[in-house]
């Protein structure tokens, strides 16, 4: 057991952290979720893909720098302690990437990957629908065959950012016959393929941040099935496990914040059962640090993270509400002020930070639905016996 | 970077498992709550022939020469198996005081190794001193200071506590002038890294025994049929379970880092930067972890659980116990605020999480 980076590592850290230093944008760039703001951090992802940083543990062919697990641990820390930007492709870099990496054909890794990468195609994803939400298997919208490729139709929606992204991943019933798990099948869409319209959805901050897409009868080349027909559930799951785990949130983030509150604590607060509360939830930022280090151990000695990923997800998404509640607390009259009221100061972002926090709870898998998976997949308690499964 | 257990390590605390399942079950922690002596019997046997109680001993004196990360995975299952001896006071906290103590060492580590000799220990944090009636050698950390007695110059009061297999007493020396006893900014260093080691591995006995708790209620939940269903199918006793794994799961990294601490800053001069903050890191986390596995054991036993026909409550009376032990939760939050918002050091050192 080591607990000591190595000199490597160290450099690492030094290089990412110099990097930033020096190309940092000027002031917070606006919400990804509005149209410019979305263009703007576009332009962010290319130069971080420039310097090879925007993938750090992907293969070079890809654009990635072939980092270690640790080593893209230590980037994303220096990433969120400098207050750098929200990731805009991270939905096509910690989402549909892995699944691409362990189940897509070279060409299809060819085709997408450096794209991502440099940030040329901004990916949304099309999994939840109306009607299907932590029901995901219920899901409605069709492939149906049409030649060698396929025809969607239907309606998926919560997907942040399709209003502006490029293309889509989404999961389609090819095969209305099998068991609610079997006939999924796992498509790649451009947003702007024939048939698609996106309608965007106002959030609680105020911005679109979040689109439906109408599918009617959109045309998908057999190159644009992810695996194979009706394996999409499994190939989903493989996203879901990188979502809830380490890739999507990384400790970095909840460092950062944690580091913020103390700070925060420190200068502005008398009461001790408050500033107990503050250090208490950095402790757990701290925690969920180690625990991704020790993740990264089992992962590169082979063995795969499975339902510990939900553990992963309960824990930081609460974390970070936790964090940032504490943060309104303590800023007082402030906590009510928006980001650009001039008293909100250096502190407006925590209030932006908040409202993002509650949706932690809520994607990727509810956390109810994650207590369930733990307790019945980790610790093998009983399935309710008159559920349909 | 690497953060796991090698594979002697982990090798290590499943033979502590395997021994202590045969020679620790719940009938001889019953045991030890009605018969004074199963504390320095055949049990307290079984770990020191182990290498338990020599582990932390260094291999001059007759020990293994081990450190806080080997004996973290064996001190988790000792918390497992509820051992009702004092282990951590013996194998981990003696061995650290008694380098203030140069000639009482030189007598008494090669007896401890061999697991002939029980010590019992004042630490500074608490008056309470586990096992005192059946220790033959008594450590009192007091001003800084580190005194050696043998316990007949000392008088005893027991204290009875929740948990009956933890015998515990406050202790008046008679004549205090009469006792080895070191004084020096040397003997400062020293009680301060004794009490890191108790807090630390005392934080891995909780881990442990919460573990317990958890499976203990994960198999009744599976067993337990009510309204025509086995009770651990419904989703508010799932839930609740489940938030009690993730408090351990999470604590084990904060109590495994400090072990980490302590052993690889071993022999050095001065503490380094972050040790106590780390071990008051583990002491609370596996606390905190530990009390929401118990609550969660009870609650799910429901009534029974109440009652002390289970062994259950071997595992909870423990936990309550251990929680006050070796720094309670004020003490050792009191630490963290100190560490995290008052101090100069930075809260994350460079090279080291």
């Amino acid at each position: 057991m080591d607990l000591e980076f190595t000199a490597e590592e160290c450099q690492f850290r030094a290089e990412v952290r110099e990097w930033l230093a020096a190309n940092m944008p000027p002031s917070p760039l606006p919400s990804m979720n509005t149209a410019e703001g979305f263009e703007r951090h576009r332009e962010w992802e290319r130069l971080l893909a420039g310097a090879r940083l925007s993938a750090v543990s992907w293969p070079e062919r890809y654009g990635g720098r072939g980092a270690t697990l640790i080593q893209w641990l230590i980037f994303e820390e220096e990433y969120w302690a400098a207050g750098a930007p929200g990731r805009v492709s991270q939905n096509g870099i910690f989402l549909l990437a892995p699944t691409l990496l362990a189940n897509g054909t070279q060409e299809q890794k060819d085709r997408f990957l450096p794209r991502i990468a440099r940030a040329d195609d901004v990916w949304a994803q099309a999994w939840s629908e109306p009607e299907a939400g932590s029901d995901l298997a219920s899901l409605r919208a069709t492939a149906t065959p049409d030649g060698a490729g396929w025809r969607l139709s239907g309606q998926k929606t919560w997907s942040s950012r399709a209003a502006h992204a490029d293309w889509c991943f989404g999961l389609f019933r090819s095969d209305p016959a099998a068991p609610r798990h079997k006939g999924l099948t796992y498509v790649l869409v451009p947003l702007d393929a024939d048939g698609i319209s996106v309608r965007p959805i106002a959030q609680l901050d105020g911005h679109p941040g979040f689109a439906e897409i109408f599918f009617d009868d959109v045309y998908v080349p057999p190159g644009q099935v992810l695996g194979e027909p009706g394996q999409g559930w499994e190939l989903a799951m493989v996203t879901a496990s990188s979502e809830r785990g380490i890739t999507l949130r990384s400790p970095g983030r909840f460092m950062a914040a944690a580091d913020r509150l103390l700070a925060l604590a420190s200068a502005s607060c008398r009461d001790e059962a408050m500033r107990a509360q503050a250090v208490r939830a950095w402790l757990d930022a701290d925690a969920y640090r180690l625990y991704a280090f020790a993740a990264a151990a089992r992962l590169d000695g082979g063995e795969a993270l499975g339902a510990q990923a939900s553990l992963m997800k309960v824990f930081w998404s609460e974390l970070d509400l936790r964090l940032h509640e504490l943060a309104l607390d303590l800023l007082g009259p402030r906590a009510e002020l928006a980001p650009g009221a001039p008293d909100a100061a250096g502190e407006g972002s925590w209030l932006d930070g908040f409202i993002f926090a509650l949706a932690g709870p809520i994607y990727a898998g509810t956390n109810e639905i994650q207590r369930t998976i733990i307790a019945e997949r980790v610790l093998g308690l009983p399935r309710p016996g008159r559920v349909r499964r | 970077m690497r953060f796991a257990f090698t594979e002697e390590q982990r090798a290590f605390g499943r033979a502590v498992a395997d021994v202590l399942a045969r020679s620790c079950p719940p009938e001889v922690v019953r045991q030890a709550r009605a018969d004074p002596g199963v504390r320095a019997g055949p049990v307290w046997r079984s770990v020191a022939d182990l290498g338990l109680i020599g582990l932390m001993v260094p291999e001059e004196h007759g020990g293994i020469g081990g450190d806080e990360i080997l004996a973290v995975t064996a001190y988790e299952q000792t918390g497992r198996a509820a051992l009702p001896c004092p282990i951590v006071e013996t194998a981990a906290v003696a061995p650290v005081l008694l380098t203030a103590l140069p000639d009482v060492a030189q007598a008494w580590l090669p007896r401890i190794a061999a697991g002939e000799a029980v010590v019992a220990v004042r630490s500074p944090l608490s008056p309470y001193v586990l096992d005192a009636d059946v220790a033959d050698l008594l450590l009192i950390c007091e001003d800084g200071t580190v005194r050696a007695t043998p316990p007949g110059l000392v008088e005893l009061t027991p204290q009875p506590a929740v948990d009956p297999a933890r015998r515990l007493f406050t202790v008046k020396a008679h004549d205090a002038k009469r006792l080895p006893r070191a004084a020096s900014p040397a003997a400062t260093a020293v009680i301060g890294r004794a009490v890191l080691v108790g807090a630390v591995l005392t934080a891995a006995q909780l881990l442990g025994a919460g573990r317990r708790l958890l499976d203990d209620a994960v198999a009744y939940a599976g067993k337990r049929r009510q309204f025509g269903e086995p009770v651990g199918s419904f989703q508010a006793v799932k839930h609740r379970l489940a938030d009690a794994l993730m408090a351990l799961e999470f604590a084990a990294p904060l109590v495994h880092r400090a072990a980490w601490t302590l052993a690889r800053w071993r022999g050095a001069p001065g503490e380094p930067l972050t040790a106590r903050r780390d071990a008051s890191a583990a002491k609370v986390a596996a606390g905190e972890a530990a009390g929401r596995a118990a609550r969660a054991a009870l609650q799910v036993h429901g009534a029974i659980g109440y009652t002390s026909e289970l062994d259950l409550q071997l595992w909870l009376t423990r936990v309550w116990s251990l929680r006050a032990a070796w720094g309670d939760e004020a003490y050792h939050r009191s630490v963290l605020r100190t560490a995290l918002l008052d101090g100069d050091a930075p809260p994350r050192p460079e090279r080291v999480p």
